[in-house]
């Protein structure tokens, strides 16, 4: 964060203005309206993995989600890229001479900026990826199948598994959420003034008391979703779909990827099949 | 302000001083011992070391450089880091200055060049200052008669504006503007927005917000708010920036529709 580099005027040329603009609109429009309604969506964790299911599959009903998912990329990509270089060319810190809390807000609001990106991208690399990054290996399943060929739901259990595989995982997940609606938050307060649409102190003021409460209720909904997670665990209720996670975690990390497009929970598939089935990937189980 | 030793004065105080012997040479330390009186200030304490340039240690030395003018804090040329933190020399009261600890540090600011020692090249405001066309247009060959009249709360916003003595408290204090990059930074957009404002000096609101839109412009900006807690004179920086960023948006998207 002390690079001097010279280049910090200069970045983007002539559409310097247009970029630093549509970096504040991309971070704001597609990419925190995406995050309220995911940790909205997470939120309904602390009901019971059946209403979090409702709401996945409401998700993955969605028309055009490739084409969402497409505009949701470009745009955390630019914002990122853009964020990455403003907070590395050119910016100089100063909280020791100039303690104050605005000035604790700017550094904050880079280094969350920074953590969440890196949150973010571990977050899709297991769940939505499926990497396994040195034993954490945590894919997310909308549908699952018992190793006796019933069809479960599995996007709570899902979650759980990811968020209680180690004290470690909860805790970035707690650092990247709470970055992740810090950054947001404090990005719409600092985008009214960026825009001109607060201008005077008491405009502004009132305008953080709006931000903060967006803040605080972000907060709730996440929170409701961490605890949900971190205690959704087996019980005489879900060993179905427990016993379905680890079957079909199984399966995937022996490279069978189980085809259940067009299953509902229910269904019966032949098991004599399952665990030869050929490893292709499919867009249809995440 | 209350003396911090009223029956005991101190005979004498510590003053660091980071000096420079040029633009290219490297900083070093120096520490004086200046034999305190009553109501001194930074620069009276200089003007001490001035007439006596020899270190605490005993070793002779050259006078410390510094810039000064006015003495009553409205040219700001004798702006300098004192304990860390950007203000003007001429009203930092020595007495003041003890109650926090019996050494004063000075160094000079960070981001403008050094001349010597203390003495700052702030060429780079005067020359932002330029670049915001920070006046209003009145050469001609025609008499342009009276000025036209201000509302009253035109005239109270830019009396706040008009406050600014260039000093560069603000663009030391801010993260975003750095020794070598191109940021406006706080004061000339502060400018622009006083001028602006003015009936006669709108005529160049246009010219201004090409500039405050281009590279170094107002969007870059970090929000981190020091300026406004750093000017000594209360000039009402983050609104002006804030201001600047509305007329910057409407500017840019006229052109956008409208433009060539
Ligand atoms: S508000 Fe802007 S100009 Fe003022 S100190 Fe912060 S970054 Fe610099
Ligand atoms: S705005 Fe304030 S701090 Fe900045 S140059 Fe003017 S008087 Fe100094
Ligand atoms: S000498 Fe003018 S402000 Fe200090």
């Amino acid at each position: 964060m002390n690079g001097s580099a010279d280049t910090s005027g200069a970045i983007g040329g002539k559409h310097h203005f247009l970029l630093r603009r549509l970096h504040s609109l991309s971070g704001i429009l597609p990419v925190g309206v995406f995050v309220i309604f995911h940790l909205f969506t997470n939120a309904q964790l602390i009901r019971g993995g059946e209403h979090f299911q409702h709401e996945v599959d409401f998700i993955h009903s969605m028309p055009a989600l490739l084409f969402i998912e497409i505009l949701l990329w470009a745009a955390i990509g630019f914002h990122a890229a853009l964020g990455v270089v403003y907070t590395f060319a050119g910016a100089q810190s100063n909280t020791r001479y100039y303690p104050h809390w605005d000035n604790w807000r700017y550094l904050l609001q880079r280094i969350t900026g920074i953590v969440a990106l890196v949150f973010i991208f571990l977050h899709i690399a297991t769940l939505r990826w499926r990497w396994d990054l040195a034993g954490w290996y945590t894919p997310f399943f909308t549908l699952g199948v018992t190793p006796e060929g019933e069809v479960v739901n599995l996007a709570g259990v899902s979650t759980a598994v990811a968020l209680q595989h180690a004290w470690w995982v909860a805790a970035l997940y707690l650092v990247g959420v709470l970055s992740v609606i810090y950054h947001w938050s404090n990005g719409l307060w600092t985008a009214a003034i960026t825009w001109g649409v607060t201008i005077t102190d008491q405009a502004q003021r009132r305008w953080a008391w709006l931000c903060g409460g967006l803040f605080a209720a972000l907060f709730v909904f996440s929170a409701a979703a961490f605890v949900g997670a971190l205690t959704l665990t087996e019980n005489d209720q879900n060993t179905h779909e427990w016993r379905a996670y680890r079957y079909m975690s199984e399966q995937r990390r022996a490279g069978h990827v189980i085809d259940l497009h067009g299953k509902r929970p229910g269904d019966r598939v032949s098991v004599s099949a399952l665990p030869d089935l050929p490893s292709t990937e499919n867009e249809s189980d995440g | 302000m209350i003396a911090p030793h009223p029956d005991h004065p101190p005979k004498t105080f510590r003053i660091r001083v980071r000096r420079q012997d040029g633009p290219q040479a490297k900083s070093y330390w120096q520490q004086f011992d200046v034999t305190y009186r009553p109501n001194m200030n930074v620069i009276s304490a200089l003007q001490w070391i001035a007439a006596h340039p020899r270190t605490a240690d005993g070793k002779q030395t050259s006078p410390v450089v510094w810039d000064c003018n006015c003495l009553e804090e409205v040219c700001g040329a004798c702006t300098m880091l004192i304990n860390g933190r950007a203000r003007q020399a001429c009203s930092a009261l020595i007495d003041e200055l003890m109650e926090h600890g019996s050494t004063i540090t000075l160094e000079p600011m960070t981001k403008f060049p050094v001349v010597r020692d203390l003495f700052p090249d702030r060429s780079r405001l005067f020359n932002d200052l330029k670049k915001v066309q920070g006046w209003v247009p009145i050469d001609g060959m025609l008499d342009l008669g009276p000025g036209p009249n201000e509302p009253p709360d035109t005239q109270e916003m830019r009396y706040a504006m008009s406050r600014c003595m260039s000093c560069g408290c603000c663009l030391e204090a801010c993260p975003q503007y750095t020794l070598t990059n191109h940021f406006l930074g706080a004061a000339p957009i502060g400018q622009a927005r006083l001028f602006n404002a003015h009936p006669t000096g709108a005529q160049l609101k246009e010219e201004r917000l090409v500039t405050l839109t281009g590279p170094g412009g107002v969007s870059d900006c970090g929000n981190a708010q020091n300026c406004v807690k750093a000017c000594p004179k209360d000039v009402p920086l983050t609104e002006a920036i804030a201001d600047i960023g509305r007329q910057a948006t409407v500017h840019s998207i006229k052109n956008f529709f409208s433009g060539g």
